[in-house]
């Protein structure tokens, strides 16, 4: 009894030690990352803007279409069920506050997060996992390319500017879902339902879901990277990396969100 | 050291000198083809090479290259042995004009 | 007067190899290697997969950190080693991986000038034509715009050695050169290594299982056994070598184990 008891303990302590481990890995991966974006050019070892744009192309722009479904999505959901439960105060056109408020300081950011962080983080996983599989990163090394800098400053500049600019639009797209069920349910017009968001938002809202994805950007890039980096065992190795990329940077967006939102609504 | 470069008997001559390295070769190759688009048949002196590596067989390969299509004559003069091993890995040994020297090069010519 | 020998300063030798030891966890995997390779000779590095070749290979190239013992390449200590320094070192040394390990997002042409675009600053065509013509040493001329996986495992070691020299280094590692390549071609790799150590006087380190390759090229042989080197030395001394062990990996003869009864019988009863 007392040796399993034992047994849970050490289960404990081990992973709690290996939660700061890992955090630690992330936090150096973060700071030479950074170190690259801005010392780099210094030491003419520079991230290359080319590399840059074509990871914007491939995290940013290629995921608009799907961000934009799913904010639109998001926004007629929230109509539907502001609605309903404004209907019971008989306050059904005050439904325009909540849907603004909602979509700008938290479903745009969020689910442009969890899209990116499905595309961008498991593909992040697998690239990197398999060029350690393949020894490329070795080779990178022995040729005297930093990996970090050549495969992760590139692509965390690139979130850095995506994320925001797909929140933007996701914004606006969640609006507009919102607009189109307003006007069906209560007959709002289009001009009205604008007025009325642009009276209620403030700068500080907007601010808010954009400060927040570039918390997230940051989040996906470094778990997305880090479990590449530490691949084992090959092929399967890679499938696992890539799972538990998309499960921990979902994870780790929605509790930043959640510590994020508490500490500045406070 | 510093190359150097004269006009003699029609050609103009380059003179490479010491290493010829990744960190000199954008020097020589500006100093080739500068001499080229004077319309300049040209020679590229390498008897004071101590190295070349292969960023100077490059600017040659490239000097020819420029040299033929503006149809001018080109070539190499006082290749060392050291320098002939590096042209030949690359089997350019067969590809450039060589010659002892331009007195030689001149007598070819006809 | 005489001829006197050769001086073994440290600008003679390439690499030198103190007292390495090494772990895999609480696994010690080299133990007690010492090692020298001189200026322009070709050493093959040899021994029997688990011998620790890789291990050691993986050492000298400085991507695992030693246990203990030191290890520096051309005249320079890779322990604790800054930074800048040793991206300096790294620019003069070589390294032609087992599988290749091109970038397999860029084109083989790409590959081979990635050194050249990431650590010079050369023109533009001159970096093309000396991709072009590292290309063409490896006789794989015409093939730039092929992407890594459109290539055979012939020509994607090719492509990796092109990227390899193409800085000029003075230092070339080679893993495994010949493995899963018909002796045509592997021979064809061995003559290229040849050719490049005479012309360029590099110095070349291969590690491979490979006997008959090993005995075409070598200049000085390291036999690796169990993670000890059981020899080093020319290829006339390692083939008349008395060490029962050598000539039983030369001959090509199955270790016979001496057996421990009582540990043996612990081993199956799992105890």
């Amino acid at each position: 009894m007392a040796e399993a008891r034992l047994g849970w303990v050490e289960q404990l302590g081990k992973r709690t030690l290996g939660l700061i481990a890992e955090v630690g890995y992330l936090s150096a991966l973060l700071v030479e990352s950074l170190y690259w974006l801005v010392a780099g050019s210094f030491k003419r070892q520079p991230v290359r803007v080319s590399a840059v744009f074509s990871e914007m192309m491939r995290t940013g722009v290629s995921a608009i279409p799907i961000v934009f479904l799913l904010s639109f999505s998001i926004g007629i959901m929230l109509a539907i069920q502001g609605i309903h439960t404004l209907r019971t105060f008989g306050a059904e056109s005050q439904v325009v506050i909540g849907i603004a408020l909602s979509i700008t300081r938290e479903f745009g950011p969020l689910i442009t997060g969890i899209v990116v962080a499905g595309r961008t983080g498991s593909a992040l996983a697998a690239r990197i996992g398999t060029m350690v599989v393949s020894e490329e990163i070795d080779a990178l090394r022995v040729m005297g390319i930093q990996p970090v800098r050549y495969l992760v400053s590139p692509v965390l500049l690139a979130m850095l500017v995506m994320l925001p600019a797909l929140t933007v639009m996701a914004d606006f797209a969640g609006l507009l879902g919102g607009a189109v069920y307003s006007a069906m349910d209560l007959g709002i017009s289009y001009a009205a339902y604008a007025d009325r968001v642009i009276s209620v938002l403030k700068t500080g809202d907007i601010f808010q879901g954009l400060s927040k994805s570039c918390v997230f950007a940051t989040v996906i890039t470094l778990i997305g990277v880090a479990n590449g980096f530490t691949v084992t065992g090959g092929a399967e190795g890679v499938g696992r990396a890539t799972t538990r990329s998309v499960v921990l940077a979902i994870s780790g967006i929605v509790i930043a969100d959640m510590v994020f939102t508490w500490f500045l609504n406070r | 050291m510093s190359f150097g470069h004269r006009v003699e008997k029609g050609y103009a001559v380059v003179e490479l000198r010491g290493d010829v390295d990744l960190a000199r070769s954008p020097e020589a190759r500006a100093l080739i083809l500068q001499c080229l688009e004077k319309k300049n048949d040209l020679l590229v002196d390498l008897s004071e090479v101590a190295y070349i590596d292969s960023s100077g067989v490059a600017s040659l390969v490239e000097g020819y290259q420029m040299a033929k299509k503006e149809g001018l004559k080109f070539g190499l003069i006082g290749v060392s042995e050291a320098a002939l091993n590096v042209l030949r890995l690359a089997r350019l040994d067969q590809v450039f004009p060589i010659h002892a020297d331009l007195d030689t090069r001149i007598a070819d010519d006809g | 007067m005489l001829t006197p020998e050769p001086q073994k300063g440290n600008a003679e030798l390439v690499i030198e190899v103190q007292d390495l030891v090494a772990h895999y966890g609480r696994h010690k995997v080299l133990d007690g290697i010492n090692l020298t390779v001189r200026a322009g000779e070709i050493h093959i590095i040899m021994g029997g997969s688990g011998s620790g070749k890789s291990t050691l290979l993986r050492h000298l190239l400085g991507l695992r950190r030693l246990t203990s013992g030191r290890i520096s390449l051309l005249g320079q200590e890779i322990e604790g080693i800054h930074r800048q320094a040793l991206l300096e070192l790294r620019k003069q040394i070589g390294v032609s991986f087992q599988g290749g390990a091109l970038l397999s997002s860029m084109t083989v042409g790409e590959n081979v000038t990635l050194p050249l675009r990431e650590h010079t600053r050369l023109d533009e065509s001159t970096m093309a034509i000396m991709a072009r013509m590292k290309l063409e040493v490896v006789k794989l001329g015409g093939f730039e715009h092929f992407m890594p996986a459109q290539l055979s495992g012939g020509m994607t070691k090719r492509a990796a050695l092109a990227r390899a020299i193409v800085m000029d280094p003075k230092l070339l590692f080679f893993d495994e050169p010949s493995a899963g390549l018909d002796p045509v071609v592997s021979a064809e790799l061995d003559e290229l290594i040849l050719r490049l150590r005479d012309a360029m006087h590099m110095s070349i380190v291969v590690v491979t299982h490979e006997l008959e390759s090993a005995f075409r090229i070598a200049d000085r042989i390291t036999v690796l056994d169990g993670g000890k080197i059981l020899i080093s030395d020319t290829v006339d001394k390692v083939r008349s070598s008395s060490n029962s062990r050598v000539q039983d990996l030369l001959n090509r003869r199955p270790r016979e184990e001496e057996l421990d009864a009582d540990a043996y019988l612990a081993r199956l009863t799992g105890e």
